[in-house]
């Protein structure tokens, strides 16, 4: 465990520094993330009005509003740049930098991603769980907030940080094959905000395509915490969605080394 | 004149060899983009198999004016595409002084450099949009106003690149100017719906501030409606002309204010 943390917290620290450094790349993504949900939310609160009811679908204006920021910030949160990286480092060879050093590779790159996420929760995940939280008491005049939903978010989101991280190193491997990091980036969002209901609510989808969705791996990602969150699951379903993330968590973890096993092999590095 | 399209016709030339060399980059990008859109597409749809309209709009409406909005959008892809990369590392790592020693307009030279051709994937989609939906919505079509339109077009993704050039022209005071392109760039979503869902202060931010309302509803309002095309087309042009010859002004102030940076 000492060793552990001899070993990996300088990368944890690392990953704050860059964070701090970059804070307006940060601040960018985050104010460009909001005016998403804005948007989001005058679409929807149109699309209340068109459909004449207090409920769409099973949602309430109320809750459409938590679930529309809530998945925004999650997905902000279990967000992974490794693709991007390890992709740059790929190209420009810099990865043997980490191949070479008596670490291992991957939690090397983990532990740069987790100072930068803690950061995140600071700065921008208590945040808005706190605006939602006044916002959800102006409108029903009751605290709303829930502490052991809350754990359960924390729980859940954890795991999925971890499934989202193996997921985006999947992806950074792609660099052994393709160099348009770019628009591998795009394909990986849109796929991912679609299939982890980001974009439209899963409950919202035609039943068989929200079966085999609430199945993958990407719901793990994003939908299962933020359902979780507004207590919409009951006990049992509860405890099958945590297991399921813990199933992929462990399966995706099995892939990304399969992959990393094949294409290390590839891996071919010009000048340095 | 001549001369800037001889240089461009040349510079787009070396990007089309490049993209042939790297075939399965330009087929990742195009799908990319693609897919990109076909996923806001299911949005659209999976919400209209719950309502007839949506504030007065058809499906086919909405489907008409989300494709159009994508035109402008890729058409100011495929030709300022390399304006992000002034915000986001060129200035930053001191390669803009590449630009200053050449005989030609830098702004002019930055942006003929890249021919992204990604920008296929946001043109195939809008098009195909429109035309799908052509059917089923009725246009108003006459020879005035099918010229109007065309005419708004350009000018629509105009309206694209003046933002761009101002906000990457930010980096030439800060270096980096990456994040502010991307927070406004992002606001064009709120060009894909009409603007009557938003509330007021809303609208009139997307109308006048950040006028991504031009490049996308109101000239598509015009087609689809036939009303008031001195607001919808003319405004277009104008604000397009206005926020292009703000952008240039405030890209020379960055010039004349460049240090350069980088090792």
């Amino acid at each position: 465990m000492n060793k552990i943390r001899k070993q990996y917290l300088p990368f944890a620290r690392a990953g704050i520094q860059t964070l701090i450094a970059y804070r307006m790349n940060f601040l960018g993504f985050v104010i460009g993330g909001l005016i998403y949900c804005f948007v989001m939310y005058y679409l929807w609160k149109a699309v209340f009005l068109s459909s004449g009811g207090s409920t769409f679908m099973g949602f309430s204006m109320t809750d459409m509003v938590l679930y529309l920021f809530l998945s925004n910030m999650t997905s902000q949160l279990t967000f992974s740049s490794v693709s991007t990286d390890i992709g740059e480092e790929i190209r420009d060879g810099s990865i043997v930098m980490r191949m070479i050093k008596p670490v291992n590779t991957d939690m090397s790159y983990l532990f740069t991603e987790l100072g930068g996420a803690f950061m995140k929760l600071i700065v921008f995940g208590l945040p808005v769980i706190l605006g939602l939280e006044t916002y959800r008491f102006a409108v029903s005049g009751t605290v709303m907030f829930d502490p052991l939903n809350f754990l359960l978010y924390f729980v859940s989101a954890s795991l999925a940080y971890l499934i989202s991280f193996r997921v985006n190193l999947c992806f950074g491997f792609v660099a052994f094959y393709v160099k348009n990091l770019w628009g591998i980036g795009i394909l990986k969002n849109s796929i991912i905000g679609f299939l982890s209901g980001t974009l439209i609510p899963l409950a919202f989808m035609p039943d068989i395509l929200r079966i085999i969705l609430e199945y993958m791996p990407f719901a793990s990602m994003s939908y299962t915490p933020v359902m979780l969150y507004m207590g919409k699951y009951e006990p049992t379903e509860i405890l099958l969605r945590i297991s399921l993330q813990l199933v992929w968590a462990v399966l995706i973890y099995g892939l990304s080394k399969l992959i990393w096993a094949g294409a290390v092999k590839r891996l071919s590095v010009q000048g340095g | 004149m001549r001369r800037f399209f001889r240089i461009y016709r040349i510079l787009a030339a070396q990007n089309l060899k490049r993209v042939m060399e790297y075939k399965a980059d330009f087929l990742t990008g195009a799908v990319s983009f693609l897919i990109d859109q076909a996923v806001g597409i299911a949005f659209i749809f999976i919400i209209f198999s719950q309502i007839p309209q949506l504030s007065g709009f058809t499906f086919e409406q909405i489907v008409f004016i989300y494709g159009f909005s994508q035109i402008p959008k890729g058409l100011d892809h495929l030709l300022a595409d390399n304006l992000w990369c002034v915000g986001y590392f060129i200035v930053r790592k001191g390669d803009f002084d590449k630009y200053l020693t050449r005989p030609i307009n830098p702004l002019f030279h930055v942006i003929a450099e890249t021919f992204q051709v990604d920008a296929i994937g946001e043109l195939v989609v809008g098009i195909s949009l429109m035309i799908y939906v052509s059917g089923s919505v009725n246009l108003y079509i006459t020879p005035l106003s099918v010229i109007l339109f065309l005419i708004a077009i350009p000018f629509a993704a105009l309206i694209y690149t003046a933002i761009k050039i101002a906000t990457a022209a930010l980096a030439f005071w800060i270096k980096s100017s990456g994040f502010v392109i991307q927070m406004v760039y992002g606001m064009n979503e709120f060009a894909k719906y009409p603007t009557t869902i938003y509330s007021l202060p809303v609208r009139l931010l997307v109308t006048y501030i950040i006028p991504f309302a031009f490049a996308g509803y109101y000239p598509a309002l015009y087609i689809l409606t036939g009303n008031d095309p001195l607001f919808n087309i003319g405004g277009t042009v104008l604000i397009s002309l206005i926020f292009m010859a703000i952008a240039t002004f405030i890209w020379h102030k960055g010039l004349s204010a460049y240090e350069s940076a980088g090792s």
